[in-house]
């Protein structure tokens, strides 16, 4: 059985997966169907209702990247304040992160020896 | 076949220069010799894959007047050049030869309306050379070699597009990086001869006596191959560079750092291996690599430079790999604790480098599909473009989902195996594990919504599709994800954990070569 | 085959000019003289491999009148070539992409050359 991966204590098989996502997708596509076909095309039935407002064009209404998880950083704010100051962006900081991690790190490593 | 692993090495540095004399006579007869040869690099890594499963590890000695003769007769040391190839090097191998074929294919028409194509084509062929290389030596000063050629030839690749500003400075920041990193690791190789005389990795593993100046060389390797990988808090070059490289550099850089990650674990598992002080070095690796993954998550949703995205996911990946090895290190030398869960936990943290080779220069290469499309990587200013591109949509939804660890794709496979084995040693790695893989979906549902979803945008009607051969070369990863999705064990049976036990078992490693020692 | 290497003047010259080029990398702002630390860095790793070359009573490894037993093994001298050789290669790159830099934005500064950040 080579679709089976066991992990130790549980195993998981992806045609399982596969399946179950078929028979979705199937389910899905059947009221998809059901849709009302008799429409008449180029004409307001096509158009989008939102509340019978005006709807704005194309490029207004798409939700931009910068305004996408707004909680999100609002709440971490002062993290992100921290993150972002060692990414300056001047590669003499890179150097000087590089050599004082391998100071530490050989610190570590000798004062694992020692004990 | 006794000759794979010198002829893969050698064939893409011939075909390199080769390749500037044909591109003056044809420019598609350099385009199907590129990709030509790196198919037969391919077929002779795979070739080289069914020999080292089936004959154990194989030696190449240069020189010699027989290829297996690594100790000349009357010596006690080896002094030739060699060339080792076990387990993990075949597996890494496999995995440059498939994705720098892919990137070859898809630079064809990426870099179509640029000047100086050809010189594009021989970097990138000694770069793939600089990768074989690193992989298969089997002393500490090729490797050294080659991770100067991968670097240099990688950063003139980054500053290609000399037309803009960013790319010269993510270029010149990679070769500072990389060439001090490469000074360390110089340094430290000089560390180790000074003591043992002798830069043959299996005689200097057999050799080495953990003293003073073995932990600072260990020290100056460990940092200067984990900053080439691109691990927090050493990670500060690796979006600069990736995000300005032309996207098939930016997977061939992928699956460089994962050169340099074969680099470490060679180093600390094989050349300190008996020796090594195994739950300081082990715990020093799972501690950067949780920040690794926190911080590279956290700064990726913060993005808005689809490239810079990408790449802060590529740091917050490795994450992953550093805890699944970290812990198998951290147990190495206790045997009980390696059969119930450390040698599950390199597994995992093995497999999720396949996977994360496989999807990442995939997103990699739809995020330079973007580019191409729409000539900016700027999220804010996109939208709307899977109307037009929708074979770039597919393959983009295919990479999210196995980068989320989402249950049929294969980045949840390996990422399962590395949950229920790192939870053993500590729960907190599991739970972080679990919290930067929502985050991880949270800010690709992000950038597909902005970039993808939404009505088509009035200044992006007139496109098309992305070319041919770009697609192609999505395809062939995308190929590879969803082989890797449905036969999870058979390549977990056949590469992984022969690839995870060839880093455990150091003494195969030594016999291979000291072995015929009187 | 164990002795320890005696402690001597080459050493200490690496060590300083190693300490010296780091100081230069990390501090100094201007891109060319960052440059000529990397190449500082580059010449006290190949001083330091030099100096592991040396061995007391040893002949020159050239093949005209040195006794055969004598004769030291020339690893650290093909190192020392070979690393001569990258490092060139790379100094070069550097120089490349600094004058590209300078020309697109003006600046040698590491910091007001800087359009990466973040």
């Amino acid at each position: 059985m080579t679709f089976l991966l066991e992990s130790g204590y549980a195993f998981w098989n992806p045609l399982i997966w596969i399946i179950v996502f078929i028979v979705l997708a199937v389910i899905v596509y059947f009221f998809r169907r059901r849709g009302q076909k008799g429409y008449k095309k180029d004409t307001d039935q096509t158009r989008i209702f939102l509340c019978g407002e005006e709807v704005p064009e194309a490029g207004e209404r798409h939700i931009r990247v910068g305004n996408i998880y707004w909680g999100f950083f609002e709440t971490l704010k002062e993290y992100y304040e921290q993150i972002l100051k060692p990414h300056t962006g001047i590669i003499n900081d890179y150097i000087l992160w590089f050599v004082a991690i391998t100071a530490v790190s050989v610190i570590v490593l000798l004062a694992a020896g020692l004990g | 076949m006794t000759h794979a692993p010198i002829l893969i090495i050698a064939i893409p540095l011939l075909v390199a220069f080769l390749t500037p004399l044909v591109g003056m006579a044809s420019q598609k007869g350099r385009n199907v010799l590129v990709v030509v040869s790196l198919v037969f690099v391919a077929f002779l890594v795979f070739a080289l894959a069914r020999e080292v499963a089936s004959n154990g590890i194989q030696v190449y000695t240069l020189g010699a007047t027989s290829p297996d003769l690594s100790v000349p007769t009357g010596f006690m040391v080896p002094v030739r050049i060699i060339l080792e190839v076990d387990g993990i090097s075949v597996f890494f191998s496999i995995i440059w030869s498939i994705v720098s074929l892919a990137a070859a294919i898809y630079s064809i028409s990426h870099i179509a309306s640029e000047t100086g194509q050809t010189r594009f084509f021989t970097l990138l062929l000694l770069m793939v050379t600089g990768g074989f290389g690193l992989m298969f030596t089997g002393d500490l000063f090729n490797l050294f070699v080659f991770l100067e050629i991968a670097s240099i030839s990688g950063a003139a690749l980054i500053a290609y597009r000399t037309k803009f500003a960013d790319t010269q400075e993510g270029g010149f920041k990679y070769i500072v990086v990389s060439a001090i990193a490469s000074l360390m690791v110089l340094f430290a190789i000089g560390l180790l001869y000074s003591q043992y005389n002798s830069l043959n990795i299996a005689y200097l593993a057999q050799a080495i006596q953990y003293t003073t100046l073995d932990k600072i060389a260990l020290a100056l390797f460990l940092i200067a191959f984990t900053m080439k990988t691109g691990m927090v808090p050493l990670h500060l070059w690796f979006p600069d560079a990736y995000s300005v490289a032309p996207a098939s550099i930016t997977g061939m850089l992928v699956i460089t750092s994962h050169a340099c990650m074969y680099a470490a674990f060679r180093i600390c598992f094989t050349l300190y291996g008996g020796v090594i002080n195994a739950p300081v070095v082990g715990w020093i690796l799972i501690i950067f690599g949780l920040l690794t993954m926190f911080v590279g998550v956290t700064m990726a949703v913060y993005q808005k430079d689809v490239m810079r995205f990408m790449s802060y996911h590529a740091i917050s990946q490795l994450g992953y790999m550093w805890i699944g090895v970290g812990v198998g290190l951290a147990v190495l030398g206790n045997p009980g604790l390696i059969a119930t869960y450390g040698r599950d936990a390199m597994s995992g943290g093995v497999f999720h480098i396949l996977n994360h080779a496989m999807y990442k220069p995939l997103l990699f290469f739809t995020g330079g599909a973007l580019f191409h499309y729409t000539g900016t990587r700027d999220l804010t200013q996109m939208g709307g473009l899977a109307h037009k591109m929708k074979w770039t949509t597919i393959l983009y939804i295919i990479g999210t989902l196995s980068i989320s660890g989402i249950p049929p794709l294969n980045g949840f496979s390996s990422k399962i195996l590395i949950y229920e084995s790192v939870y053993q040693f500590h729960p907190i790695l599991t739970i972080t594990g679990i919290i930067v893989s929502i985050l991880t979906l949270a800010s690709f549902t992000k950038a597909f919504h902005s970039a993808f979803m939404g009505a088509e945008l009035p200044e992006y009607k007139g496109g098309k599709e992305v070319p041919r051969s770009m697609l192609i070369g999505m395809l062939i990863l995308a190929a590879g994800i969803v082989f890797v999705t449905l036969f999870p064990s058979l390549v977990v049976d056949w590469a992984i954990h022969p690839a995870a036990d060839s880093l455990i078992d150091q003494g195969a490693y030594i016999n291979a070569i000291m072995g015929a020692t009187p | 085959m164990m002795e320890h290497v005696p402690l001597d003047f080459p050493f200490i010259a690496a060590a300083l000019l190693m300490g010296v080029s780091l100081y230069i990398i990390i501090f100094k702002k201007n891109l060319i003289k960052l440059i000529m630390g990397v190449a500082m860095l580059a010449a006290g790793v190949n001083l330091f491999l030099v100096a592991l070359g040396y061995r007391a009573g040893g002949g020159a490894p050239i093949y005209t009148g040195v006794i055969k037993e004598t004769m030291v093994m020339p690893v650290p001298q093909a190192l020392t070539l070979t690393s001569i050789v990258i490092n060139v290669a790379v100094l070069a790159l550097m120089l490349t992409l600094v004058i590209r830099i300078y020309r697109h934005t003006g600046s040698l500064d590491s910091e007001k050359s800087r359009k990466l950040k973040g």
